[in-house]
């Protein structure tokens, strides 16, 4: 999709319960990321002499402080969906073309009953393995 | 942290983020996942994977979790453990679930930490029965004065 026709598509609405439900998705995935990364540091200390381990243990204390900071945003933007009545909506058109990561506005888009931005090359895109 | 020896699991959703999501979780937790995104996808998979368990969101795209679980019926295949997701949950959808092999029901938005506990828990051998237990210990009534046991 050109980046014309998504500026001519009707403007996108969402509820502020689905706003915050795709939020809580998304600061999910990061801190499911950040999980990921803390496993293999920890695979990568197998690997690092002794003496050199010092520095991968302060950064995988790090990545575990910022994947609990995380889940714990996720699991308060759940909680905040479920106590926001529905009928509060907002356009979500600008606040999307500020996200810069294509990848993400493009889920975003979707998610929020919307088309992919234009960003994002492909269904393929990305590292899914998809059948 | 639950680790799985190479467990397989099938998600089939058509959200790319609880894709994304899970697959990051349960790889992590030592599972070997498989990714649908609707539900022919998931029963061609079924023809190549036997997964230990089945992660399937109730509105998948094209074929239902439902219309999946149904097919297996009639093909006489038992199916796996099934974990339903959705975003609302009927308690009459709970109900059909759990005809076709629903063994427990997630609703949206959740967290991967959750996720990768009830898959384990799904996962874990039934306990097994308890023993049947001894008979109560009787009493030997006490001995009267002078009586003798022999």
């Amino acid at each position: 999709m050109s980046a014309a026709a998504a500026v001519s598509e009707a403007p996108l609405h969402a509820s502020m319960a689905t706003m915050l439900d795709v939020l809580a998705w998304e600061i999910e995935l990061a801190g499911a990321r950040c999980i990921y990364l803390d496993s293999m540091i920890g695979k990568m200390m197998k690997t690092v002499p002794e003496g050199q381990q010092d520095l991968l243990v302060e950064g995988m204390h790090t990545v575990d402080l910022l994947a609990q900071h995380l889940t714990s945003l996720s699991a308060f933007a759940r909680r905040m969906s479920a106590l926001t009545p529905e009928d509060v909506s907002a356009s979500v058109d600008i606040a999307l073309s500020d996200i810069t990561l294509g990848a993400l506005a493009d889920r975003m888009s979707v998610a929020f009953g919307g088309t992919e931005r234009g960003i994002y090359d492909g269904e393929d895109a990305g590292d899914l393995d998809l059948f | 942290m639950i680790y799985a020896q190479g467990q397989k699991i099938i998600v089939g959703d058509s959200d790319r983020t609880v894709l994304e999501l899970l697959q990051i979780r349960l790889d992590t937790a030592g599972y070997h996942v498989c990714l649908a995104r609707n539900g022919p996808a998931v029963l061609e998979l079924l023809k190549q994977v036997r997964p230990a368990v089945m992660i399937l969101d109730a509105g998948l795209a094209e074929l239902s979790a439902f219309d999946i679980l149904d097919t297996l019926k009639k093909r006489g295949e038992k199916p796996c453990p099934v974990l339903l997701t959705g975003r609302r949950l009927a308690p009459e959808d709970v109900k059909r679930g759990i005809g076709l092999g629903v063994r427990d029901c997630m609703l949206k938005p959740f967290s991967g930490a959750d996720v990768v506990e009830r898959v384990a828990r799904l996962l874990r051998p039934p306990a097994p029965p308890k023993p049947a237990s001894p008979p109560p210990m009787v009493k030997p009534p006490p001995a009267e004065f002078g009586s003798a046991y022999l």
